[in-house]
């Protein structure tokens, strides 16, 4: 504990040099910019903005994309709230009553229970953060390659099996990344696999070029395509920014449920922040006191679901931190920024690098304050984005998207990879096939392979060990239990 | 009920990749050393996995379609239908893209595509929009190339460009 606190300190230390305070408040700025864009996610967000660190030491790039991170969450849930187009799925429950309370003028309150739900929820998951990675780490310095491969293997089942519409097609968008995450030379052997013989497919494929394709190229080419003729309607910020003692008193204990709710989801790789959003607000429907305003701008249908958001997406800093496993595809894209500067996030870069992990931690309570104070008060220049006309919004969102790809080894072959899995991303978002499991398989299939490969090499070729180790085998049981138990519930539904 | 051949297709799409994935996998040479996992075992794996969601996808489809699939009708989804020129000139932007960065370099190319996303988005005012593009493509290679160090093609503005000194 004392230990914890002094790393902390340490942490603050680094994280509070006036040049890393910099990279976070351009971070947070920068995130809310993008973030505020239609259709742009904080996989995107973070994705897109990659580039823009390559100049950056290790720490300070970590340190903004913290900022990033956070900044990419409040940006969407603007958007979600004065435009109704959820970014991703994790703000639909936001958007259900949050739009409606922009309609009856009252955005202003909404936008203030986001940010300030925001800061709190995200303060307290910090904080368990800062409390529980110390301890994980404990743990997870005994698990050896099959407890690893056993994890991985369940994160790949709740991010694709549990969330979303289906199964079967979560499970598709998975293999496909981890089909993508096979291409290039296969570190232990030397073999290459999948290349074709394209040089540039060698080194793999890149988690920038994937998610920019899927989400950019693939988003854009969608709305092109089916709702660029729609007539658009964005409310109007209205109503005061500052909550009124009602709203205070409806929106705390809201913020504080979701925080608790939201954590777990986010820290036991249970499938990303969508499950907790909704399981808030349907908590804050049964026990509000105005029933009555559920349905027309109810402010604990926005405040529970936001807070529960951020406390979830800062609790998946715990397996990513700790155990180098994302559970989302945010997450295995800031995966993909650790691994372009060497680092492979797990319980031993908390000892080879405490100043590193410690100094992110401490950016992330930083964070949360510079969204605060920044964000709400710039409110009204954020909205001004939004007026920009359609046409130049997507044509701004392609052309800075696309940079991201490209500077990456200035190679028009990416922009050809970059088109095709724009195609993919077209076809996955009309026939409903969800694209973060690809994101995830791409970035964590290799490392589940090299920990499937290390396991069998201990075991001198035995596949027992997966079953004989007993964490790895409940893991693996629950993995299947997980796929197989929304399949259950349907069918005694049914009977 | 209503025919909807694309799913049919996009499952035997699937499998078909799997079983590509497969071929693939059996050229890939075995070796693994004294654990027996070659650089094949992964590949086999995923082949095997996108040969049964293909069967399962197919399966879905062809009873009644994939379940809870967002509706095939662009109204219920509160769309409009597929707007085949936006689509294309949102595709003639990227495919220019690609051909212009190395040659005409990257301020250019950054504009046609803005201004071909522009003009499929419904925008009807092309030459401001070239012009909007040219001014961001060169905002943003100035940001590159100074402050970033990150080499972006120059092109065909190189004279315009070197004799800014950038």
């Amino acid at each position: 504990m004392l230990e914890t606190l002094h790393s902390l300190y340490q942490g603050f230390a680094v994280a509070l040099t006036p040049l890393n305070l910099f990279w976070g408040f351009l971070g947070v700025t920068l995130g809310t910019f993008v973030g505020v864009l239609p259709g742009v996610g904080p996989a995107l967000t973070v994705a897109m903005l990659l580039p823009v660190t390559v100049k950056l030491d290790a720490t300070g790039a970590l340190i903004m994309f913290a900022g990033i991170y956070y900044g990419a969450m409040f940006g969407g849930s603007t958007t979600t709230i004065l435009l109704n187009t959820p970014g991703e799925s994790a703000s639909i429950a936001t958007a259900l009553e949050g739009n409606l309370m922009a309609k009856k003028g009252r955005a202003g309150a909404a936008l203030a229970t986001c940010a300030i739900g925001s800061f709190v929820a995200g303060t307290i998951a910090t904080i368990l953060v800062t409390l529980l990675a110390p301890m994980v780490i404990e743990i997870a310095l005994k698990f050896g390659p099959a407890e690893y491969f056993a994890l991985m293997v369940f994160a790949f089942t709740t991010v694709s099996a549990v969330i979303g519409s289906s199964t079967v097609r979560g499970l598709t968008s998975l293999f496909l990344g981890l089909l993508l995450g096979l291409v290039g030379i296969d570190s232990q052997s030397g073999q290459s696999r999948f290349t074709f013989g394209v040089p540039e497919l060698l080194d793999g494929v890149d988690v920038v070029v994937l998610a920019v394709g899927l989400f950019a190229v693939g988003e854009t080419l969608y709305v092109a395509a089916y709702s660029s003729r729609v007539e658009e309607q964005i409310e109007q910020l209205r109503g005061s920014l500052w909550m009124s003692k009602e709203d205070w008193k409806r929106s705390l204990p809201a913020w504080l449920r979701a925080t608790l709710i939201g954590f777990p989801f986010g820290s036991i790789p249970a499938g990303g922040a969508e499950i907790p959003t909704f399981l808030s607000y349907a908590t804050e429907r049964r026990l509000t006191r105005y029933p009555q305003e559920f349905g027309h701008g109810a402010i604990e249908g926005v405040a529970g679901p936001e807070a529960a958001n951020n406390a979830s997406v800062t609790g998946a800093l715990v397996p990513l931190l700790t155990l180098g496993i994302p559970t989302s595809a945010t997450a295995a894209v800031l995966l993909g920024a650790f691994q372009n500067y060497g680092i492979q996030p797990g319980p031993l870069l908390f000892q080879s690098q405490p100043d590193l992990v410690w100094g992110l931690i401490a950016s992330l309570y930083i964070g949360n304050v510079l969204l605060l104070i920044l964000n709400l008060p710039l409110v009204g220049i954020w909205v001004r984005v939004l007026e920009i006309p359609r046409p130049l919004l997507y044509s701004g969102i392609l052309l800075f998207a696309t940079v991201g790809a490209f500077s990456l080894h200035q190679s028009v072959t990416d922009l050809v990879i970059l088109y095709i899995f724009g195609l993919f991303g077209f076809i996955m978002r009309r026939w409903d096939i969800p694209v973060g499991p690809a994101v995830i398989g791409l970035i964590l299939g290799p490392l589940a392979e090299t920990q499937f490969r290390r396991a069998l090499s201990i075991s001198q070729g035995d596949p027992s060990v997966f079953v004989t180790h007993p964490i790895s085998a409940a893991v693996l049981a629950l993995s299947l239990f997980a796929v197989i138990l929304p399949h259950l519930i349907r069918h005694f539904r049914r009977a | 009920m209503k025919a909807k051949p694309a799913e049919p297709i996009l499952s035997i799409a699937v499998l078909i990749l799997g079983i590509a994935v497969a071929i693939g996998t059996a050229m890939l040479p075995s070796g693994g050393g004294y654990a027996g996992v070659g650089p094949n075992v992964a590949p086999a794996i995923v082949a095997a996995g996108l040969i049964l969601i293909g069967i399962w996808l197919l399966y879905e489809a062809l009873s009644g379609g994939w379940r809870n699939a967002r509706p095939d009708d662009p109204a219920a989804r509160g769309e409009h239908p597929f707007h085949v020129g936006a689509f294309v000139w949102v595709s003639v932007g990227l495919f220019a893209q690609m051909l212009l960065m190395q040659r005409a370099g990257f301020v250019l190319a950054q504009a046609v595509l803005f201004a071909s996303v522009a003009r499929g988005f419904g925008s009807a005012r092309p030459l401001r929009d070239f012009a909007a593009g040219l001014l961001l493509g060169f905002g943003v290679f100035v940001f590159f190339v100074q402050f970033l160090n990150v080499n972006l093609p120059a092109g065909w503005l190189r004279p315009i460009l070197g004799a800014a000194g950038i």
